[in-house]
């Protein structure tokens, strides 16, 4: 199975509903995320201020902060293999990196705290 | 006190800042180890004034206190607290990670809910783990978790979303990940706090209308959360002992009006009353005579010197110099920000200016405080947080929520029910608010927390990085921070009460604000008995009590201080 891996940036919440605004790239993602894990993708996903072993533990991506600090993030991986850095790719990108076909551009999840596929995680928040 | 009779092992005291939960909790946790019982007394207040109050010092474990047999303290703080908990989770990689990125980090665990669930972290420990306290009789806590933190620890969907499943991604759980091996504790915790058998939850209040219903509101949404054994203490019933003491006779009636109209949740309540007493209940003595029926011998009123204040009048003369800005009325409830916000505005506009004043409270109450009919220029609005979420929800969902399909929408639905959505939505309707002082002068009452500040704080540095590739952030929430840290667009006022706790806890607003760049413009020391005469004992040793915390606020908190006396018109 193929795997992608994103390495987000520091933050509260993975769609923004917590912030001052809702940002409407992290909900799309996190919609995006769930529709590939339904095509079969194994989806992970590490915040750094929650998950900062994640970061570490992986020599890539510690090499990447190494070099260009937060900026680099978020950072996508397909097994492995860097995709993208510091940009929040569309539901084709993601598609195409993982060799899957792009349906209708419906989205499906994205919520505050709601991590991508999660649908009985009530909420409460940062 | 009935609540003292075949009691539960655990204590919750809470109430408005300045009721006197502290002291009760102290006085209840020094009466139940007088019967031979073995007793830990918690705080969580940041500015715990327990040390104090018992005359000793505390640290975060339990302390033996001296001259007590079998009554032990300690003090939770939860900025320390969740200073130790970032460290956890921060710390493991300092010298791993680029130091700018270990920083970031430790901006994102410094929101309220992260120094919110260290704390009850710290206390859930004592109560949700049944090796933690198991040498004591009693626990007695001086502070109840709020409903916000209990909501967000009781949600079991939650944490089997989360924690099982820890890698799926981001969540708003966040601050609890490090936390994630206290599942069972904080379960633990909570069944305790719902369950009668252990647990009371005793609501402190004044006989004032604004503390009787903030314990109302507590008593429904801690009831709705299933703590169910409730008790009612209203402490500082005043009697008037001298009947021609005019200033007296009206603090009695104003209590007794108040007893009155009583909210209805709490009229079923079991209840207790204690006397105003003539000095604050410090020391063992004081407590002892807290919960007795003797009080004790007055202070002497010799010696009084009352620090020079600043008049009302040349308050409103300094925010009306440039005709157009924020006033804002901040301090805990009870100490009169409302009131005061009214007549600032009144004022205001008496003098030819557009004013629009905002409160959260009920626009009838603004109204009595303005005095009848409305000046010419000025209008009063509403920020009514139901309405404010809803309307926040509504823009979600057609925004973020436009694109997708019913499934998602749902989900989307069920998260903007998060407790923290109500809190963004108010937050948003103070920044269109303030954005309103461009061209008016706006008074608020309805004053965001330092916490929230910080919140924002820590949001916008988080917005900054993201606005490359975000939409960006609304105007006037981008502008808040910069106009709220502009000494000519904002006029932040504390309001205080003259008395220790208020004054403390105004203190610590103070410091929160500071470290979000902001400086408040004066303080105000509302219902003062310093500049009446008065000639009932009780209210003469209250008096000469009060030039202490005037003299404090000056020496240690702020030169500019306005002292405002009581008075039954604006109560």
């Amino acid at each position: 199975m193929t795997e992608l891996t994103v390495f987000d940036p520091p933050q509260c919440c993975s769609t923004g509903v917590c912030g001052p605004s809702v940002d409407p790239k992290l909900s799309k993602l996190a919609a995006d995320l769930d529709w590939l894990k339904k095509q079969g993708v194994a989806v992970t996903r590490y915040n750094l201020s929650q998950q900062p072993g994640a970061f570490v533990e992986n020599a890539t991506i510690k090499g990447i902060l190494e070099r260009r600090g937060e900026d680099a993030l978020p950072v996508f991986l397909v097994d492995g293999e860097v995709m993208s850095q510091g940009s929040y790719p569309d539901r084709e990108a993601l598609a195409g990196w993982v060799g899957v076909k792009a349906q209708s551009s419906e989205t499906e999840s994205g919520g505050c705290c709601g991590a991508d596929a999660e649908k009985q995680q009530g909420s409460g928040c940062c | 006190m009935d609540f003292l009779e075949n009691t539960t092992r655990n204590l919750f005291f809470t109430g408005k800042g300045g009721v006197g939960k502290t002291s009760l909790a102290c006085a209840s946790a020094l009466a139940l180890a007088e019967q031979g019982k073995r007793v830990l007394l918690v705080s969580t207040d940041p500015a715990s004034n327990i040390d104090e109050v018992l005359e000793t010092d505390l640290g975060d474990t339990p302390r033996p206190v001296p001259s007590v047999d079998n009554l032990h303290a300690l003090n939770i703080d939860p900025e320390k607290a969740a200073e130790a908990y970032r460290e956890r989770v921060v710390g493991p990689y300092r010298g791993q990670l680029p130091e700018a990125i270990v920083r970031s980090m430790e901006e994102q665990l410094s929101g309220a809910c992260t120094v919110e669930i260290a704390a009850f972290d710290a206390f859930a420990g004592l109560l949700g783990d049944p090796r933690a306290a198991e040498g004591y009789d009693h626990l007695v806590f001086d502070t109840a978790p709020t409903g916000h933190t209990l909501r967000l620890l009781s949600l079991p969907s939650a944490w089997t979303g989360y924690i099982e499943t820890n890698t799926s991604g981001t969540s708003c759980l966040g601050p609890l990940e490090g936390l994630s091996a206290q599942k069972g504790v904080y379960a633990g915790a909570v069944a305790a706090l719902a369950d009668g058998a252990r647990t009371t939850l005793v609501l402190v209040s004044r006989p004032e209308t604004a503390a009787l219903e903030d314990a109302a509101r507590s008593c429904t949404e801690l009831r709705a959360l299933g703590v169910g054994n409730q008790h009612l203490v209203v402490n500082g019933v005043f009697r008037a002992s001298d009947d021609r003491d005019p200033v007296a006779r009206a603090l009695e009636a104003r209590g007794q009006r108040a007893l009155a109209a009583m909210p209805a949740a709490l009229v079923e309540l079991p209840r207790s009353e204690r006397p105003l007493r003539a000095r604050a209940p410090m020391g063992l003595a004081g407590l002892r005579v807290l919960l007795g029926t003797e009080d004790a011998p007055a202070p002497q009123p010799a010696g009084i010197a009352t620090p020079e204040g600043e008049t009302f009048e040349r308050l409103v003369d300094s925010l009306e110099r440039d005709g157009r800005g924020a006033v804002m009325t901040l301090g805990k409830g009870g100490v009169g920000k409302t009131t005061l916000a009214a007549r600032i505005a009144v004022a205001l506009a008496a003098r030819g200016h557009y004013v629009h004043l905002t409160t959260t409270d009920p626009a009838a109450h603004v109204e009595a405080a303005v005095g009848g009919e409305l000046p010419t220029g000025l209008t009063i609005g509403r920020v009514d947080p139901q309405a404010e979420t809803e309307r926040y929800r509504a823009h979600v969902m057609a925004t973020a929520g436009a694109d997708m399909d019913e499934e998602g929408r749902k989900l989307l639905e069920e998260d903007l029910r998060s407790p923290c959505t109500e809190e963004i939505a108010v937050f948003q309707a103070f920044a269109r608010t303030v954005a309103r002082a461009e061209d008016e002068i706006v008074v608020l009452d309805t004053a965001p927390t330092g916490h929230t500040i910080l919140l924002l704080d820590a949001a916008q540095a988080y917005h900054r990085e993201l606005g490359r590739q975000s939409q960006g952030v609304a105007p006037e929430v981008e502008h808040l921070l910069p106009r709220l840290r502009d000494p000519h667009y904002t006029h932040m006022l504390i309001c205080t009460l003259p008395e220790a706790t208020p004054v403390h806890e105004a203190a610590a607003l103070q410091a929160d604000l500071r470290r979000a760049g902001i400086e408040p413009a004066a303080w105000i020391a509302n219902q003062a008995l310093t500049p009446l005469t008065v000639t009932d004992p009780v209210l003469r040793a209250r008096q000469a009590q009060e030039a202490r915390y005037l003299r404090e606020i000056l020496a240690e908190h702020h030169s500019r201080l306005i002292i405002e006396p009581w008075s039954e018109d604006y109560s």
